[in-house]
C-alpha cells in the first residue's frame, strides 16, 4: 500500500535472538514493510534509554526494542533489566508528549521470522494512523 | 582521520536485483571520510576478498565497510580478510543489505536502494568510532562432557574417548542405551537392535578415558568455550556401585511392584531394578522417591508402607520387624491410634485410604497367635544410667530407643503396673491387657528394667543414685472439675477415677440411670463401660455439636450402636440431689458462638432454657490436667499447668531432665506420646555424648509428590468385622474383631506405594555383597570442560492420549513402541506379539500413519521422519513371527520417505503381503470382541471396515520433557516445540551460536540411527577440532570503566549476570568499580545501568551506537 506518510522506524534488535530471528525472516524471503532500520546490539539489556529518546528527538516515528524471550536470554537476564527500564520509559514517553504506541518492545527468538515480519507489518500500520510525529 | 572504504556486493542477483547497487555506490562516495568504494558480485569468495585486502594497501584504508549478507553470516571471514591486509579485524563494520533488504523487499527497488543507502550510512557512521582491539589467548581444557547416553551421545563420547581425551557422559537414566536399548529390530537391516548397540555400550563402560554418570542430570552451566564450568546431580541410588554385582537377590524379596517404563507399561519391574538386562552399568537401582504421605503424617515417623507392602506378600514377621524399627506398639496403637496416616493417604483419593491402623494391629495379633519367640537383650555399650519416669506410652518409647542405643536405664511407675493410661484408662473391650502385656515384656526382654509401686518426687535423690539423665513422662492422670454445685455429691464420680477402678478390678456399683458429661475418648470410653456394667439409660452430656466432639467417629458410633444416646449442645450447671444421694443433673441448653482458642465455636448458654435429666450416677469426663502433687519441685510449668520445655528439645529448667507426652502437651494421643518419647531420647543421647540438642532438629521429612494413579481400579477398603451387639452386654470381650490373612493381604495390596521403594529393607537381608546404603544422600559434583555435546533426544508421544483411535481407551490399541517390546525376546510377552486384553496371537494388525504427526491439534505439526519405516518394519517382523498374521498400513499422504534402501525396504514389506493403503481413519471401535477400523480409501474413494485384532498406533517423536530447562543453562536456542536451533540448518547442522556447545541426535529433529551415529560423530569432530587448537581467542569485546567518571555506586555490579564486577579502592580512597574481563562476557546491561556512563562497551560504545541513531 502506497501511501504519502511513510513512518521511520528504528529497531534495536539482540545479536542472539532477535538479529537471527530477522535474518531468518530474510532467509525465508517473507516481506514486510521497508520502514524499519536495524542497529545491532548485543544484548536488548544494552539499550539504554537515552539511545530510544534520541531517535524520537530526531524525528523517529516508531523505535522498536527486541531481544530474547525471558529466560532464554544469552546473557541469563539482560531482557528482564530491558523489561524494566522500558516500562518505566513508556510512562515517562507519555509526560514528554511522545504516544505510547511509538514505543514498542517485543521478544523474538532467532527461529521467529514470520513473527517478526508480522510485528514490523503490524507496527508499521499502527504508525501509520498515529500520523508523524512533531519534533521535541 | 578516518580512511574508510566501502565494498558493495551484489551477492549474484541476491542484493543486486532488488537494490540498485550502483546508485548506492554514488550515494557512499559522498559520505564523510569516505575515500574509496567498490562493488563486487560476490565479495566472499577468493577474488572478492583479495580486491578488499588490495585496496586496502593500495589507498592506505584503515576502516573497511562491507555491505553484503547479515554480519551473522561472513563477518569473521571478512574479519580475517581485513586481518590478512595487515589492518586490525575490528575496524570493519557490515551493512546487512540482504537478509534485512534485498530479500524482504525484493519488489521495490527504490525503497529497497533507499534502505540500502540508509544502512550503509549507519554503518560508515558506526566504523569511524571503531578502535583496534586485541582478542587475549585463553587455554582449553581437552575434556569434554557428553550430554545424554542414547545412540548419538554414546557415539560422540567414543570418538572423542579414542581421540585421547577424557569425556564425561552424563545420563539421566540408571543405564546408557537411550530408545534404541528398546527396540527389537533396526530398519531397513533388521539388525538386532541390542546386537549392534551393546558392543558400544560395553566400550562406554570399559573405556579408561570416559567417566560414565549414570543416574545423573546435569544442574548448572557456567563459562565459556575452552573453559566451562559444570555443576553435575548424582541421584542415589542406594546401592554402592563399586559393590553390587548384579547379582539380582534383591528384587526377588521387594513387595514393591510397578509398571515397567522401559516396557512401555506392559510389564512389572520392582522398586529395586535394573531397566533391562544388557544395561550399562549393570547395577541395580533403587526407585526411591522421598517419604510416602503416610510417614510424614504419623507424629512418631512410622514406616507404614514399609509394613503395608510387606504384609501384601504375606511377610507378616517381617513388616512387625519394620514397625519395631521404630516403635514397639504394634497391637497397642493397632487398636487405639488416631490413625493421622490415614487421613493422608493417597489411596484416599481414588476411593478409600488403606486400613493402615487395623492392618498394624493384624501384624501384632498374627505374631501373639502364632507365639513370639523371646527378643534378645541388647547389649549395653554405653556407661551412663538413664532414669525415666513414667512407663506410659512416653516413658516406654522413650526407653525403647535408648535401651536399643545400649544405654542402662530404669523405668519407675508409681502404680502397681506398667502401662500408665494404656491400661487404667483405656476399656478392656479396646485394648485388651494382654496385648499391653505382651509389647511391654518385649521391651523388657530387650533390656528396659521396669520398677513398678515406685513413685518419684525427688530429683536430687535420683542424680545421687548415679542416673546421668531423666526423661519424665508422668502424663495428665487427673481428672479436671466442673466447677458445678452438687460435684462432691456422693455417686458423682470423675472420668479418670472411674476407668482406673474398672480397670484395677474394682467393683462400681451403678444405678439405672447415668449421665457422662463431655465429649472425648474418655467420655465414650466412660458410657461404654456404664453400658457393660449394666446401666439401662445412658446419656452423653456435650455442650457443642457432633461435628466438634473429638473423640474417635468409630468409637462414637459403636457407642450409639449400643445404646447410648447423645444429648448435643447442653453443659450440666447444677447435681441435683436428695438425701445426699443424686438424683439428677440440671442442664442447659447451648449454642455455638464464635471461635475460641482451640478453633473450635465457644457454646454460649441460650438464657432461660434450663431442663433436668433424672440420673442416678454423673460421669464427668470433661478433661485430664498435670497433678503437680506427684511431681518432683524445682520444675517450671506453663500457663496451662503442664510441664514446661523447649519445643525442641523437650528439655526442661533442670539440667539433665526431660520431659514429653500429656505432662507436657495436656491430654492428647498415644502416638503423640510415642513420638515425644522418641525426641527426649534423641535429647538425651545427644546430651549424654556431649552433642548439640538442636543440629538438624526438628527433622523436615519430603513428602512425595505427584502418586499415579492412572489405571487404578477402584476396590473399596475392607470393612473392619465387629462383635455382634447382642453378644456385647455385660461382656468386656474385644469389640473389634480385626482381619485374618487373607483380609490383610487383601487390603494390603490397595496400597499405592506412594514413594515406591518402601524401605522396608528386605532387599539389605539378602544382599551379599553389602552393597545397600539407604541413606545414601545425591551429590553434586562440579567439574571442569572446554566442549559440551548435547545429545539428550527425544521422547516418544504418548498414544494413550489418541482417543479418536481408541488409544487410552482399547487396551488392545497399543503403540509401534510397545509391539516393539513385545516383539523383543527378553520384553514383557518372551517375545511373543499378542493382544493385551487376552493375550491371544493377533491374526489381523492395522497400522495407523501419523497418528500426532502433522497434525496441528495434537501440537506436533511436523513428519516424524521414522515412523513409515517403523511400521514397515514391524509388519515384516510380525510375518515373520507367526506367518498367519496379515498386516494392514494405512498412510494418509505418502508411504514413506527416501532414505538408503528405504524403497527397497518397504517393497518388501508389501511383496510379503503387507497391504498398503492411502486413507483416513474415522473410528476404531470395538464390535464381538474384537476392533473395527472404519475410514475412507483415496485411491478407490471407497469407504472401509476393517476388523482387526491389534490396532497400532505409530506416534511421533517429541522433545524430552524439561528439555528446555537444560538449554536456558547452556545459554542454547530451542525451537516453540523445545528442539535445539542449529548455527545454521544447512551448514552447520552440530553447532549452536554458542562456542564450544555442539549438537546431536534427535534433540534436534526426529532422526532414525545412522543420522543419529553420523551426527554423534560430527560433534565429536569439532569437539576434537578444538581440542587441537594451542588456545583459543577470547572475544575481546568487553567492558571497561573510566574511573575519572565512576562515582563507585556499584549499580553495575548489581546487574552484571556474571558476577564479572567488584568494587576496587583506588589510592586516593575513592572506591570505583572494576571489571574482570575474564569474566565478562561483553552483553553491555552495566554500560546501560550506569548513570554517569563511565562504561565503555568495546565494539558496542555509545560513541558507536549513537552514530547510528545520528545517521539514521
Amino acid at each position: 500500500m502506497k501511501s504519502e506518510y511513510q513512518p521511520k522506524v528504528i529497531g534495536f534488535l539482540c545479536n542472539w535472538c532477535s538479529y537471527a530471528g530477522a535474518d531468518m525472516a530474510g532467509t525465508a524471503r517473507m516481506r514486510y514493510p521497508q520502514n524499519i532500520r536495524i542497529i545491532r546490539v548485543p544484548c536488548s539489556g544494552r539499550v539504554d534509554p537515552l539511545f530510544v529518546v534520541k531517535c524520537f528527538q530526531r524525528g523517529v516515528d516508531g523505535v522498536l526494542v527486541s531481544g530474547c524471550h525471558p529466560g532464554d536470554c544469552h546473557y541469563t537476564e539482560g531482557n528482564y533489566h530491558t523489561r524494566r527500564r522500558f516500562a518505566l520509559l513508556r510512562e515517562f514517553l507519555d509526560y514528554l508528549g511522545i504516544a505510547k504506541e511509538r514505543l514498542r518492545v517485543e521478544w523474538v527468538s532467532a527461529s521467529e521470522g514470520q513473527k517478526f515480519a508480522e510485528l514490523l507489518s503490524d507496527f508499521t500500520t499502527e504508525l501509520a494512523k498515529l500520523g508523524p510525529r512533531s519534533r521535541v | 582521520m578516518a580512511r574508510i572504504g566501502v565494498f558493495l556486493c551484489h551477492c549474484g542477483s541476491n542484493i543486486a536485483g532488488a537494490v540498485n547497487v550502483p546508485v548506492v555506490a554514488e550515494a557512499a562516495r559522498k559520505l564523510p571520510q569516505v575515500v574509496y568504494v567498490e562493488d563486487n558480485k560476490f565479495t566472499c569468495s577468493d577474488p572478492g576478498q583479495a580486491s578488499i585486502q588490495k585496496a586496502i594497501t593500495e589507498h592506505k584504508l584503515n576502516r573497511v565497510v562491507i555491505g553484503a549478507c547479515s554480519p551473522r553470516m561472513h563477518e569473521a571471514t571478512f574479519r580475517r580478510t581485513v586481518a590478512g591486509a595487515g589492518l586490525n579485524p575490528y575496524l570493519l563494520e557490515i551493512a546487512n543489505l540482504r537478509e534485512h533488504c534485498s530479500w524482504v523487499h525484493p519488489d521495490q527497488v527504490e525503497e529497497a536502494t533507499a534502505k540500502a543507502i540508509d544502512l550503509v550510512r549507519r554503518a560508515v557512521a558506526r566504523v569511524a568510532w571503531q578502535e583496534p582491539l586485541t582478542p587475549k589467548h585463553v587455554g582449553i581444557t581437552r575434556r569434554a562432557l557428553v550430554i545424554g547416553g542414547g545412540i548419538a551421545g554414546i557415539q560422540a563420547s567414543l570418538d572423542i574417548a579414542d581421540a585421547g581425551y577424557e569425556v564425561i557422559l552424563v545420563e539421566r537414566e540408571p543405564s546408557i542405551g537411550g530408545h534404541m536399548a528398546q527396540l527389537d529390530k533396526t530398519f531397513p537391516t533388521l539388525d538386532c537392535s541390542a546386537c549392534i548397540l551393546t558392543p558400544k555400550m560395553t566400550m562406554v563402560g570399559q573405556h579408561a578415558n570416559i567417566k560414565l554418570m549414570s543416574y545423573s542430570e546435569v544442574e548448572e552451566v557456567s563459562g565459556y568455550i575452552g573453559n566451562f564450568r559444570v555443576k553435575i546431580k548424582n541421584k542415589s541410588r542406594y546401592i554402592d556401585m563399586s559393590k553390587c554385582t548384579g547379582c539380582g537377590e534383591c528384587p526377588k524379596v521387594c513387595p514393591v511392584e510397578l509398571n515397567s517404563e522401559f516396557n512401555e507399561n506392559l510389564g512389572k519391574r520392582k522398586a529395586t531394578y535394573i531397566p533391562f538386562p544388557q544395561a550399562i552399568p549393570n547395577k541395580y537401582t533403587i526407585d526411591k522417591r522421598g517419604y510416602p504421605p503416610c510417614r510424614v503424617a504419623c507424629p512418631a515417623g512410622v514406616n507404614a508402607q514399609g509394613y503395608v507392602a510387606l504384609i501384601s506378600q504375606g511377610k507378616f514377621k517381617e513388616a512387625l520387624e519394620v514397625l519395631r524399627r521404630t516403635m514397639p506398639f504394634a497391637g497397642v496403637c493397632g487398636r487405639v491410634c488416631t490413625h493421622p496416616c490415614e487421613k493422608d493417604c493417597e489411596r484416599g483419593k481414588v476411593d478409600q485410604p488403606i486400613a493402615i491402623r487395623a492392618l498394624k494391629r493384624f501384624m501384632a495379633d498374627y505374631e501373639l497367635k502364632a507365639g513370639r519367640e523371646k527378643a534378645a537383650p541388647v547389649e549395653m555399650t554405653k556407661e551412663e544410667k538413664i532414669a525415666i519416669i513414667g512407663s506410659g506410652p512416653a516413658g516406654l518409647a522413650c526407653a525403647y530407643d535408648l535401651v536399643r542405643l545400649g544405654y542402662p536405664l530404669t523405668v519407675f511407675e508409681s502404680a502397681p503396673e506398667a502401662g500408665g493410661l494404656l491400661r487404667y484408662g483405656i476399656p478392656e473391650y479396646r485394648l485388651p491387657k494382654e496385648v499391653i502385656n505382651n509389647e511391654i515384656s518385649y521391651m523388657q526382654e530387650l533390656g528396659v528394667e521396669i520398677k513398678t509401686d515406685t513413685p518419684v518426687k525427688d530429683l536430687t535423690k535420683i542424680f545421687n543414685e548415679g542416673f546421668k539423665a531423666v526423661f519424665m513422662g508422668t502424663g495428665a492422670g487427673i481428672s479436671q472439675k466442673m466447677g458445678i454445685p452438687g460435684e462432691n455429691t456422693p455417686g458423682v464420680l470423675h472420668a479418670l477415677d472411674f476407668l482406673r477402678q474398672v480397670n484395677f478390678g474394682v467393683k462400681v456399683s451403678l444405678g439405672n440411670k447415668v449421665a457422662v458429661v463431655g465429649g472425648g475418648n474418655a467420655a465414650i470410653d466412660a458410657a461404654r463401660i456404664a453400658q457393660r456394667l449394666g446401666v439401662k439409660e445412658i446419656t452423653v452430656v456435650y455442650r457443642r455439636g457432633r461435628a466438634e466432639m473429638p473423640a474417635i467417629p468409630s468409637e462414637i458410633e459403636e457407642m450409639e450402636r449400643e445404646g447410648v444416646k447423645i444429648k448435643f449442645l447442653a453443659a450440666p450447671v447444677k447435681v441435683l440431689s436428695k438425701d445426699n444421694k443424686v438424683i439428677g443433673i440440671q442442664c442447659i441448653r447451648m449454642e455455638l458462638g464464635t471461635p475460641d482458642a482451640s478453633g473450635r465455636r465457644r457454646p454460649v448458654p441460650i438464657k432461660g432454657s434450663e431442663f433436668t435429666i433424672d440420673v442416678d450416677n454423673v460421669i464427668i469426663a470433661i478433661g485430664q490436667g498435670v497433678d503437680k502433687s506427684t511431681l518432683p519441685e524445682g520444675l517450671d510449668y506453663t500457663n496451662w499447668e503442664t510441664l514446661s520445655v523447649d519445643p525442641i528439645t523437650l528439655q526442661t529448667n533442670i539440667d539433665g531432665v526431660f520431659a514429653g507426652g500429656d505432662a507436657v502437651s495436656g491430654p492428647a494421643d498415644v502416638i503423640a506420646a510415642v513420638a515425644a518419647g522418641k525426641e527426649a531420647a534423641i535429647s538425651i543421647d545427644r546430651y549424654l555424648s556431649g552433642q548439640d540438642l538442636k543440629e538438624g532438629r526438628p527433622e523436615v521429612r519430603e513428602k512425595v509428590k505427584d502418586v499415579p494413579k492412572e489405571g487404578v481400579v477402584k476396590k473399596e477398603r475392607v470393612v473392619m468385622p465387629t462383635l455382634e451387639l447382642g453378644k456385647r452386654g455385660g461382656s468386656f470381650a474385644e469389640v473389634e474383631l480385626g482381619f485374618d490373612e487373607k483380609t490383610a493381604i487383601e487390603e494390603a495390596k490397595r496400597c499405592l506405594n506412594c514413594a515406591v521403594c518402601s524401605e522396608c529393607r528386605e532387599c539389605e537381608k539378602v544382599c551379599e555383597a553389602k552393597a545397600i546404603d539407604h541413606e545414601m544422600q545425591e551429590k553434586i559434583s562440579e567439574e571442569e570442560v572446554g566442549a559440551i555435546v548435547v545429545a539428550t533426544g527425544a521422547d516418544v508421544l504418548d498414544h494413550t492420549q489418541f482417543s479418536i483411535y481408541g488409544g487410552g481407551v482399547y487396551p488392545d490399541v497399543v503403540s509401534t513402541l510397545q509391539i516393539e517390546r513385545m516383539m523383543n525376546a527378553a520384553g514383557p510377552t518372551d517375545g511373543e506379539v499378542v493382544r493385551p486384553s487376552d493375550g491371544a496371537h493377533p491374526k489381523e494388525v492395522v497400522f495407523i500413519s501419523c497418528v500426532g504427526s502433522r497434525d496441528k491439534r495434537t501440537g506436533s505439526g511436523y513428519c516424524n521422519k521414522v515412523c513409515c519405516m517403523v511400521m514397515a518394519k514391524q509388519a515384516i517382523m510380525l510375518k515373520e513371527h507367526a506367518p498367519d498374521t496379515h498386516s494392514y498400513i494405512i498412510y494418509t499422504v505418502d508411504r514413506g520417505p527416501g532414505g538408503k534402501i528405504f524403497e527397497e525396504f518397504m517393497t518388501r514389506a508389501e511383496k510379503e503381503g503387507t497391504t498398503y493403503m492411502r486413507g483416513q481413519i474415522d473410528s476404531v471401535a470395538r464390535q464381538n470382541g474384537r476392533l473395527l477400523i472404519s475410514g475412507q480409501d483415496f485411491l478407490t474413494n471407497e469407504t472401509f471396515n476393517i476388523p482387526a485384532d491389534l490396532v497400532v498406533l505409530a506416534t511421533g517423536l517429541m522433545p524430552t520433557e524439561d528439555a528446555a530447562r537444560l538449554f536456558q543453562t547452556l545459554h542454547i536456542s530451542y525451537d516453540a516445540k523445545n528442539y535445539l536451533v542449529q548455527a545454521h540448518p544447512k551448514l552447520r547442522p552440530v553447532e549452536t551460536a554458542m562456542d564450544g556447545i555442539f549438537i546431536a541426535g534427535c534433540a534436534i529433529a526426529p532422526t532414525d540411527v545412522p543420522e543419529s551415529v553420523a551426527q554423534g560423530g560430527a560433534a565429536a569432530e569439532y569437539v576434537l577440532k578444538l581440542f587441537s587448537q594451542e588456545s583459543i581467542e577470547a572475544e575481546p569485546m568487553t567492558s571497561i570503566v573510566d574511573i575519572i567518571r565512576c562515582t563507585g555506586c556499584l549499580l553495575c555490579k548489581q546487574v552484571c549476570p556474571f558476577q564479572a564486577i567488584e568494587a576496587e579502592t583506588l589510592r586516593d580512597g575513592r572506591t570505583v568499580a572494576s571489571i574482570n574481563e575474564s569474566l565478562c562476557k561483553g552483553c553491555g546491561i552495566c554500560v546501560a545501568a550506569c548513570r554517569p556512563g563511565a562504561i565503555k562497551l568495546r565494539g558496542f560504545s555509545d560513541q558507536q551506537i549513537m552514530a547510528e541513531v545520528m545517521a539514521l
